[in-house]
Formats: C-alpha cells, sequence, structure tokens
C-alpha cells in the first residue's frame, strides 16, 4: 500500500493506492496467461468485483448445459432456474445417454433432464426441492 | 483448323482438371475429403456440368509466383441441374496452393454469383480454403469484399446455400455468413475468424480446432451453421433436399412434389398427445411429423436452441416453414438463441414465398440476468419484427399455453396470422392461472381460514373463465377451436385458401429490424 498527495484545482486528496500482482489484473502476459488454468478468462480485477453490489451474479456467457471438464468426467448444470422436484438416480448409479436423472420444475413444468453422457452417476451436486439457478451443478457422471 | 490446335486445348484441359495435380489430389482423399470436382460432379445431375472460366490464370507477380501456375487459380466455377433445375456453384480447390483466394480466384466466383443472381437460379459454394493468398495482398482482399457484397445483392432474390468442406477462416467466413444457408460436416468443417492458436497466443486459451469451429460448434453452440451431416456424400444428399423446398429466385414459388398421404387424414392420437397435468412436458415434434406429408420434416437448425422447432415439410406437396414450441427443453420458453432462431427462419421463409405454419405452446420469456443482460429484448424483438414483416400465408395452431408477450411473439392475430387455431387444451391469457390467481386474487386468498384450499379454487376458477380458447374465441382472436385429430385437413384447407395472398406493405428502403 502507498500512500499519495494528489492536488486537484488547487484542493488535495490523500490517496491509497494497492498494488495488484499481474495475475490479477485485468490485463495479463500473454506468458503468464498460458501458464494458468486455459479455460477461465483472465479474471477481472478484485477490487471492481467487490465494488459491485450483486457479487453472486457474475457477468458470463450464458453457462452451457453440459461443460465436459477433463478427468472429472462430464457436469450437468442447471439449464434454467427452477426447484429440484425429483432426483432419479443416486450416486453409483449407471446411466445412458438420454436417460432421464433429474425433474426440473421451472416455468410451471416438469422439465425432464436428461443424461449428458453415458457412465456413472459419480457426484450429485443438489438435493430434492432445492432451488437452483442456471448453471448450478446438478450432478456429475464420470 | 490444324489438328494441333485442338489437341492443344484437349491437352489444357486435361491438365486444368487434374487441379494441384495427381500427389495433391492424394492427399486430399487421404485426408478423408473429395476433391472440388468430385463434390461437383456427385452434387449435380450426371453430365450436367457446364464449367466456366477453366483457363483463368493468376496476375500476381510478387515473390515468385510469376513461376507458378495455377490451374483454374484454386476454384471451379459453372453451372449445371439438380434434380432438372438450374444452379450455380462454385468449388474451391484445395489441391491448387490450399485454395487461397487471390483476385482472379475471386473474380471468378464473383461472376458465378452475377450469373446466378441474372438468371434467377440458386447459388452454392463450396468452401475449402486456407484463405487469402497472402502474395496477392490486397488483390485478396479486394476479391473477399467483392463476394461479400454480391452475396449482400442476392440476399433475399436467389437462395444461395455455402457448404463448408475444409478450412473457411479469418475474413472468409463472412461470404458463408451471409447466405441463406450452411451446411457443415464432422471432422471436415472448420470456420472461425482467429484459429487455435492465434487464440492460445493471445488469451492463453488451448483449444482443438474441432472444438473451436468444427461442425458440432457452430450447430449446437454458436449457431453460425444449419445443417450437419456425418460424410460428405451425405451433406451433398441434403443439400438437394433442402433445393427441393426451394424456389429458384424470389418471384417463383415453390415446387409442388406429387404426394400420396391423404389430405383429409384424420390422426387420433393428436387427441391425446396434449397431457393431462399442464405441467408435463410432451414432444411437439411428434405433432410435426403427424402434420407433415408422408411424415417428413427436414429441420433447421436441429441442434440449436432446441426450445424451438424450425424447419420444411410439405401439406398437399407444397413447402411449409414450420415454426414451433417445444415444451420438452427448457420448458418450451422463448431465449435469445431462440429468437434469432426463429426469426432467421421466419424471414428466410418469407424471402423465398414459403408460407408459415406456427405451432405454439410458450409459457413465456426465459427469465434470468443472464437473457436480460444478454439483450433478450432486442432479440425477442427480432421475432416479433419478422412475424409482422411476413407477407406470405401465416396459419397458426396453439396446442396449449400461450402466455403474455410470447403468445404475441409466436404469431397470433394481430401479428397478421391469416388463421388461428386452437386445440381446446389452449391457454391463452396474460400468464398462466397460479401466477394470474395470485394476483387478481390476492386480498380474499389472505383472508381466507385455509389460504390453500382457497387459492386451489381461485386458480381453477381463473383457469375456467380465462385460461382456455373460449375467452379468446369470443372475441374473434381464434378463429376457430378445432379437435386435434382434424388439424391436418384444416391447415391445408387454410393454406389453399391463402394461396392468392396478397399484402401490400409501405414502400421503403428496407425495414430497421433490431439486430
Amino acid at each position: 500500500m502507498k500512500k499519495f498527495n494528489v492536488t486537484v484545482n488547487g484542493k488535495t486528496y490523500a490517496v491509497e493506492v494497492e498494488e495488484v500482482g499481474a495475475g490479477q489484473g485485468g490485463f495479463t502476459y500473454v506468458q503468464q496467461a498460458a501458464a494458468q488454468a486455459p479455460v477461465q478468462q483472465a479474471p477481472a480485477p478484485q477490487a471492481v468485483q467487490a465494488a459491485q453490489p450483486a457479487p453472486q451474479a457474475p457477468v458470463e456467457k450464458p453457462a452451457p448445459k453440459v461443460e465436459a471438464t477433463s478427468g472429472q468426467g462430464t457436469l450437468m448444470s442447471a439449464p434454467m432456474p427452477g426447484t429440484i422436484l425429483d432426483i432419479l438416480v443416486s450416486e453409483g448409479q449407471t446411466v445412458k445417454k438420454g436417460e432421464i436423472v433429474i425433474i426440473l420444475e421451472a416455468m410451471k413444468m416438469e422439465n425432464e433432464i436428461a443424461a449428458a453422457a453415458d457412465g456413472v452417476v459419480s457426484k450429485i451436486h443438489t438435493s430434492k426441492s432445492a432451488n437452483v439457478n442456471a448453471g448450478d451443478p446438478m450432478l456429475t457422471i464420470a | 483448323m490444324p489438328k494441333d490446335k485442338i489437341a492443344e486445348l484437349r491437352k489444357r484441359y486435361e491438365k486444368i482438371k487434374l487441379g494441384g495435380g495427381q500427389k495433391a489430389i492424394e492427399k486430399q482423399h487421404k485426408n478423408g475429403k473429395l476433391t472440388a470436382r468430385e463434390r461437383i460432379l456427385k452434387l449435380l445431375d450426371e453430365g450436367s456440368f457446364v464449367e466456366i472460366d477453366a483457363h483463368v490464370e493468376h496476375r500476381c507477380v510478387n515473390f515468385g509466383m510469376e513461376e507458378k501456375s495455377m490451374p483454374g487459380d484454386g476454384v471451379v466455377a459453372g453451372y449445371g441441374t439438380i434434380d432438372g433445375r438450374l444452379v450455380y456453384l462454385f468449388a474451391q480447390d484445395f489441391t491448387v496452393m490450399g485454395g487461397s483466394l487471390g483476385e482472379m480466384h475471386a473474380a471468378k466466383i464473383v461472376k458465378a454469383q452475377q450469373m446466378a443472381l441474372k438468371v434467377g437460379a440458386p447459388l452454392i459454394g463450396i468452401n475449402d480454403s486456407g484463405g487469402a493468398r497472402i502474395q496477392e495482398g490486397v488483390d485478396a482482399l479486394s476479391g473477399y469484399g467483392k463476394i461479400f457484397y454480391n452475396n449482400t445483392i442476392a440476399s433475399g432474390v436467389i437462395p444461395q446455400i455455402s457448404v463448408i468442406l475444409g478450412p473457411c477462416a479469418g475474413g472468409a467466413v463472412y461470404s458463408p455468413a451471409i447466405t441463406d444457408f450452411i451446411f457443415m460436416v464432422k471432422n471436415i468443417s472448420k470456420m472461425f475468424i482467429t484459429g487455435p492458436n492465434v487464440i492460445e497466443t493471445v488469451t492463453g486459451e488451448k483449444v482443438s480446432a474441432e472444438e473451436l469451429g468444427g461442425a458440432m460448434t457452430h450447430n449446437s453452440i454458436s449457431g453460425v451453421a444449419h445443417f450437419v451431416d456425418d460424410t460428405e456424400e451425405e451433406c451433398l444428399a441434403n443439400i438437394k433436399r433442402l433445393l427441393s423446398y426451394l424456389p429458384q429466385n424470389n418471384l417463383e414459388t415453390t415446387p409442388v412434389q406429387n404426394v400420396q398421404d391423404s389430405i383429409n387424414r384424420i390422426d387420433e392420437s393428436l387427441n391425446y398427445i396434449v397431457p393431462d397435468n399442464p405441467n408435463k412436458p410432451y414432444d411437439m415434434k411428434d405433432i410435426v411429423y403427424t402434420l407433415a406429408d408422408d411424415g417428413e420434416f427436414m429441420e433447421y437448425q436441429p441442434y440449436f436452441a432446441q426450445n424451438i422447432i424450425t424447419g420444411f415439410i410439405r401439406l398437399k406437396g407444397k413447402s411449409v416453414g414450420v415454426v414451433a414450441s417445444q415444451p420438452k427443453v427448457l420448458a418450451g420458453c422463448l431465449d435469445i438463441n431462440a429468437s434469432d432462431k426463429a426469426a432467421r427462419f421466419i424471414r428466410t421463409c418469407d424471402s423465398f414465398n414459403i408460407p408459415l405454419l406456427t405451432l405454439m405452446d410458450v409459457p413465456g420469456f426465459l427469465p434470468g440476468t443472464n437473457q436480460e443482460y444478454g439483450g433478450i429484448i432486442r432479440h425477442g424483438a427480432k421475432m416479433l419484427y419478422s412475424y409482422s414483416e411476413a407477407t406470405v400465408p401465416k396459419v397458426t395452431v396453439i396446442t396449449r399455453k400461450a402466455y403474455g408477450g410470447s403468445y404475441i411473439a409466436m404469431c397470433n392475430k394481430e401479428l397478421g396470422a391469416d388463421m388461428v387455431f386452437a386445440w381446446p387444451s389452449a391457454e391463452i391469457a396474460v400468464m398462466g392461472p397460479e401466477g394470474a390467481a395470485n394476483i387478481i386474487f390476492k386480498r380474499e386468498i389472505a383472508d381466507a381460514e385455509d389460504q390453500n384450499f382457497k387459492r386451489t379454487e381461485k386458480i381453477q376458477e381463473y383457469r375456467d373463465t380465462i385460461a382456455n380458447p373460449y375467452a379468446a374465441a369470443a372475441r374473434g382472436y381464434v378463429d376457430a377451436v378445432i379437435e386435434p385429430s382434424e388439424t391436418r385437413k384444416r391447415i391445408i384447407s387454410s393454406f389453399d385458401m391463402l394461396t392468392g395472398k396478397r399484402e401490400l406493405r409501405p414502400e421503403k428502403k428496407h425495414g430497421n429490424i433490431p439486430l
């Protein structure tokens, strides 16, 4: 933390300036960026994020329904905000792609969520009657 | 004429036909790709191809280019017939300097575009090119500019179909992007503005070419492409299928096919397809297939924004464009992508005199911050705009939900639907009964001893008085409430009746659709 006195139109202001590391800044060098996790976009500056009134609403592209994360299987996230009406599978259960695994009530509709891949349900991230937002993780198939 | 003159012509053309030579052709085959000429011959009726500009050569004298001979300058152009109907086409030849685009290469494409426009025939462009021929510098850029301009001038006059059968990168992507339809093939087609290497250098993201710009990426995530196939042969067959639904140009009507299917066919299964519980989904595609002649449906963007279904069917042998809600996906809500997909499709149909059938079961626009931030207001507006703008016959069938703004966006009476049918299961209202009852009867519910009982009672009261087809039919917003089983014959009769429809709009340069 560094302190500066800044004079504007004859009036003096005391200003504190905090130095942030290169990786946290909005601008990153190419080599450093390449070394970071490749999927994430360069993170927004910390200071700006904290200043936002609604921190739980990150302005990102609409989360795709299915994100393939290498090594951890297929993560299925909620396609729209709603309530989990029923979970038809349990952890460890084998599922086939297209099999209905979750009923998500949203827009007054009992939406049938189908398995995105063949495999074993390795983790259920939500529970019955939980509220989910679009993009929230629901379950992982490995 | 001396014999050797004819011999020379033959010799020259033989060399041109070999493109980049036998070795390059073998390499193309080894990569699982057909050559430009093979593609053209597979696409066109046998013996119908007439080549134009075969002897064109480049004029570049920079960087030793004056020494290089490039047969046809890397593109094969001409005309021929598909199912006996004229088409113009060009195919970039990857075996000739990677299909790179220079001044004369572009000039051949531009000539094909202008001829197609002059005679009113569809234009098919087969893209397989490494991009601009760098040695030719700004001449190559000038070539691209002319192609984009002519694509735009021809837009809405002749159907333009782009086929991506290889790389199509950088500025080159914008010619297909301006055209009406883009076909891609898995593991062969690649489209991107900046390739994986540039992206890695600039942002550090590692992504494969197929993930970045492959067929499924553009057919399911970006919505850039409209059709996807596993092989080139299937892709070429599907282009022929698509053309069978399209007229030659905007002044002609679509071709009429002979079909066996009865126009009076009644389908009892439609009476049971909507579940008793209004909160249960069903597959709207079943209805589309049931209504269509011979159960045939060519879906447009089947993997993108699946909450809305678009595509071509025939009714009494004539092409009809279908726009249908899909309650099975995202509850059939309209969102940004669904609006873009439907609006583009509606305008494609209207450009080419293809009547529109809308099947509506829509609970509303998708709520959420990412929708609002993404501009659902301006995207959703495209649907209202394109339906209002369309002057082709428009028939709407409301199968179940028709709520609020989305009821209007799915082509209700006021947006110019010529006939609106509702099934007895239809609920046409400002909002769903649950939400509406909670607002209208707020005080009564709050004052009741058993609030839940009162709420259920009021929801039912609302459903009975408002959320049915008869309130709308009483005001003429719905032309007829019909039994689902007789939908096919009712819509065929409507489109027959509407054949002579003529609707004039004020003169203008062009409308200003929100984009």
